[in-house]
């Protein structure tokens, strides 16, 4: 009797001990910020809100945060349609090829990316605009990385694959004979796509834009990197920058809040109204759509997009980095002459800021990715086995953090922890990592569970096997799959984050990203040099993911 | 007068020919059923027509309008073609009204808003829609789909109408309705049809020629009645469900058309010749004969022999047996008689009724 009572015990209060855990990591850093944003002096007042709005400077931030938002989302969406277009219905030549291509993007971190394009495109000391000055006589100086402009493309680049993957699925599924009946009935090519095929897939394109929207506006890395330099002010940049001394919390936190509300709002929209608008483009006996025929100007013209694409996101980057971190000295072109390993001899084994940041990096990754899989375990048991009543709450309030930027969460940690034994502890960061992205491992988990029969559980209870024996010896194998997934991708992004970690680290607590930013403006060597053990250790866990995943799918 | 003709079409995926050295006519105005089972390249040869695949040889004219010729280079773009079209799955677009869906392709043509919703409407109510144009097309159950498609394919007056399995996602008295409906609706538009389908009733029930197809190649074409009652191969028998047996011939009758066969033991019939048979004594040949044209009874008749029913299958209006003659299963169908399994019974075949083949 006794055990009985134990094992209940165990079934319900582990799953609702996971979603508390959930509820209080948004909780803690929300409440926070918002309690911190009216408070003024030790009373409560709109002060913060009034300072803030009044300020020229939130103004500029606003609307330059808005404008890259905007013209990222529509760029990203364009070229994310258009390069699952061609992967998915095309004869596009190589395109099995592209189709892993255009998704590494997501494993790369921005902050690297935005600092590849200053080596690539500063308007001294590029290589870019060398290449172009010695061998065409050609110069590019109107073109400037700092610029608004510059935080566009490189934002681009890299939430491109967001929307990607998003299109990609409908794209593959659609029953041909939508297209097919436009088609016969009179309709071009272009009337076709326009009309029959963007309209069908308009759904997971405009889910797909509100994210890429809502994420952009609120990333750190690329407006630190190109924005900060020239002083044009963004969003992130400037709440890093209200609470580096003289500091006021207040402000940073009211600012915090609007971002909040505008992120939150648009996170329900996309729930209640977009994303239930799918349509059932699968009906009957629809057979794979075919593949169109690319004619020889088109193909060309596909080629060379892509070329454009991962050329630059990828190839043109990397290939800058390695220059820079094997140069001496980097004057804008690598030269055989000054070639060195210094700089990696340097930050892995002399530097003691650098050797403490990976293994920091490191300590965060693994540690941090298996926590959250744990926790995101507990939460989808809850979410798809629990009352079913409160799921529909639970699920959407677990989901809150997804469009959170990371430094309006890394703020609420601060504010939180300020004046506890936590403060300027890697435990700070590894919470806040985690309170900002297990909805990640919990959407992915959540998805795998909901296929799994229940029956297959109820057998294993019905044979004998306690709870936790049926979730060690049947759930948990079965989710595998899905935990893999969810543990490489957090890995992937705990090791590249920087925004919640600026607000975060304290000395001895720097993560390879922050080293990169403290470094900037010391020596671009170490900076790259740093930068290629990240890039190792995101493609690295980018291969495993490839690697599991075709053997998942062959088995 | 032919309105389709299609020469020599062959069309190849890899190294799989679906389609091979096909050639056929249709007559202006009335209707073909492309038969055959599953595979055997019925969808391939339509979406060559509506230039949705591209062919690897042969010649298509529609109306006297070549669309599409391998050696010239031509090939017409599929909304060149002038055709309205039918899909099994239907394809009715389900971000748009079902008034949308009906006027897309007048829509395309730059018909006026005023004129498109007058015409949609009108043919609406031809499909027996009428009332439902400012509905969502996801909003609709299937047979109502299906006649979106149909009210779709037919807005823009096309002289061609393709249908592929149009209505075999279609419960049985839904898919009778609309076949009768269909009759009627071209009758008074006057336009082309063909029909794909692997359902022979569908086919009989709604074509004037019949084609019917295997691996790719044409089996047997000819009017519907024709191919139906003198079936050219054993593949064709086969298809259409007949009894087919192995046998030996046993010489021509004659000064007629008949020949005797037989099929094993002291079991022989004697059945008419069919194409192409060599009547010489010895020579093996298939005897076919449907399963209707086989009456089974307790008593002897004149002509009948003694058999065994070896199992019996209720079907409700009818019955089917397998009976055994001598060592020889034959399958009959007639109308409830209640024999059991092991009952002695008497067999009767005309011998016009059965066909020898090679
Ligand atoms: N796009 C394609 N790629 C490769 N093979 C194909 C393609 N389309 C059809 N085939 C093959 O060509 C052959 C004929 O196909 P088709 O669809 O014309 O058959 P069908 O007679 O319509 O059959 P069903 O009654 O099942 O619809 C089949 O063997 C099929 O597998
Ligand atoms: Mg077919």
């Amino acid at each position: 009797m006794e055990t009985s009572q134990k094992g209940r015990w165990l079934q319900v209060g582990l799953p609702a001990a996971g979603v508390t855990a959930g509820v209080l990591l948004i909780a803690g850093p929300f409440v926070a910020t918002v309690v911190r944003s009216i408070l003024v002096d030790g009373g409560v007042s709109a002060g913060n809100f009034i300072g803030l709005v009044t300020d020229p400077r939130f103004a500029a931030a606003a609307v330059n945060t808005l404008i890259a938002g905007y013209c990222t989302t529509v760029l990203a969406m364009a070229l994310g349609f258009t390069l699952a277009w061609l992967v998915a219905r095309t004869d596009m030549p190589g395109r099995s090829w592209f189709e892993t291509g255009n998704l590494v993007p997501f494993f790369l971190s921005p902050y690297v990316g935005a600092i590849s394009w200053i080596y690539l495109l500063a308007p001294h000391g590029g290589l870019l605009p060398w290449a172009a000055r010695t061998w065409f006589g050609y110069s590019m100086d109107w073109l400037n990385i700092y610029s608004i402009p510059g935080v566009i493309w490189v934002l681009t680049l890299f939430y491109t694959p967001y929307v990607y993957l998003f299109v990609i699925g409908p794209l593959r599924q659609m029953d041909a004979a939508f297209e097919d009946a436009a088609r016969v009935h009179g309709a071009s090519f272009w009337y076709t796509l326009r009309h029959i095929t963007v309209p069908l897939v308009l759904p997971a394109l405009l889910s797909a834009a509100l994210i890429v929207f809502v994420t952009s506006a609120g990333l750190f890395d690329v407006p630190l990197a190109l924005g900060s330099p020239r002083g044009i002010k963004f969003m992130p940049t400037e709440i890093f920058s209200l609470v580096q001394y003289p500091s006021d919390f207040g402000r940073a936190s009211a600012f915090g809040v609007l971002v909040l509300t505008v992120t939150i709002l648009l996170t329900l929209i996309q729930r209640q109204f977009i994303a239930n608008r799918r349509f059932d483009t699968v009906t009957g006996k629809g057979y794979r759509p075919r593949t169109i025929h690319l004619r020889t100007g088109t193909r060309i013209a596909a080629l060379t997009l892509e070329t454009v694409y991962i050329g630059g996101a990828v190839v043109l980057p990397t290939m800058v980095l390695m220059m820079v971190a094997f140069s001496k000295l980097w004057l804008g072109h690598f030269m055989w002459r000054t070639a060195t390993f210094d700089n990696f001899v340097y930050v892995l084994t002399k530097y003691d800021l650098t050797r403490s940041a990976i293994l920091n990096s490191l300590f965060l990754a693994l540690t941090g990715a298996t926590l959250a899989v744990a926790l995101s375990v507990l939460q989808s048991y809850y979410l798809t086995r629990g009352n079913p009543r409160r799921r529909a709450l639970v699920d959407a309030l677990l989901s809150l953090p997804l469009g959170i930027p990371g430094i309006i969460l890394g703020l609420g940690f601060l504010i939180l922890a300020i004046r506890t034994p936590l403060y300027s502890t890697l435990s700070i960061i590894l919470i806040a990592y985690i309170a900002r992205f297990f909805p990640f491992a919990t959407r992915t988990v959540t998805a795998m569970f909901l296929a799994i029969n229940p029956e297959l559980e109820q057998s294993a209870r019905s044979s004998g096997a306690s709870w936790f024996q049926t979730m060690r010896l049947i759930v948990l194998p079965l989710l595998r799959p899905a935990l893999v997934a969810a543990w490489l991708m957090l890995f992937v992004i705990f090791i590249r984050e920087l925004g919640a970690t600026m607000l975060l680290y304290a000395q001895g607590t720097e993560t390879i990203s922050v080293a990169m930013v403290i470094l900037s403006e010391r020596s671009s060597g170490y900076v790259a040099a740093l930068a290629m053990i990240q890039l190792l250790l995101l493609l690295s866990a980018f291969a495993i993911f490839r690697l599991t995943r075709t053997s998942i799918s062959q088995s | 007068m032919s309105f389709v003709d299609i020469a020599h079409l062959t069309k190849r995926f890899g190294d799989h020919t679906a389609v091979g050295n096909v050639s056929f006519q249709v007559p202006q105005g009335s209707t073909l059923a492309l038969l055959g089972p599953s595979g055997c390249g019925k969808t391939t040869i339509l979406r060559c027509l509506a230039g949705l695949e591209t062919p690897d040889g042969g010649i298509i004219e529609i109306g006297g309008n070549r669309v599409f010729d391998k050696v010239r280079g031509v090939d017409l773009m599929p909304e060149k073609r002038e055709l309205g079209i039918v899909f099994q799955s239907y394809a009715v677009w389900p971000h748009m009204t079902v008034a949308e869906n009906v006027a897309f392709p007048l829509k395309v043509r730059g018909v006026g808003a005023a004129e498109r919703l007058a015409k949609a409407s009108k043919m609406l109510e031809t499909v027996g829609l009428k009332g439902f144009e400012s509905r969502s097309a996801t909003l609709v159950s299937g047979g109502q789909q299906q006649r979106i498609a149909l009210a779709r394919a037919l807005v823009h007056e096309p002289r061609l109408v393709l249908f592929d399995e149009a209505l075999s996602n279609l419960d049985a008295q839904l898919r009778e309705q609309m076949r009768l409906e269909l009759r009627l609706l071209q009758e008074r538009l006057g336009f082309t049809a063909i029909y794909v389908t692997h359902d022979q009733a569908e086919a009989f029930g709604l074509a004037d020629t019949v084609v019917l197809m295997n691996q790719g190649r044409i089996e047997t074409a000819g009017p519907a009645r024709e191919v139906f009652a003198r079936p050219s191969s054993a593949f064709a028998a086969r298809f259409f469900g007949m009894n087919v047996l192995e046998g030996r011939s046993a010489g021509a009758v004659e000064g007629t058309d008949r020949v005797v066969v037989t099929l094993g033991g002291r079991f022989g019939i004697e059945g008419v010749a069919g194409q192409g048979l060599d009547p010489t004594a010895g020579t093996p040949v298939l005897a076919c004969i449907r399963k209707e044209s086989v009456r089974v009874s307790r008593d002897a008749e004149k002509g009948s022999v003694p058999g065994t029913i070896a199992a019996m299958s209720f079907l409700g209006v009818a019955e089917e047996y397998i009976v055994d003659i001598d060592g020889v299963s034959l399958r009959a169908m007639q109308p409830a008689a209640g024999f059991r399994r092991g009952d002695a019974v008497h067999v009767a075949m005309a011998a016009a009724d059965w066909i020898v083949l090679p």
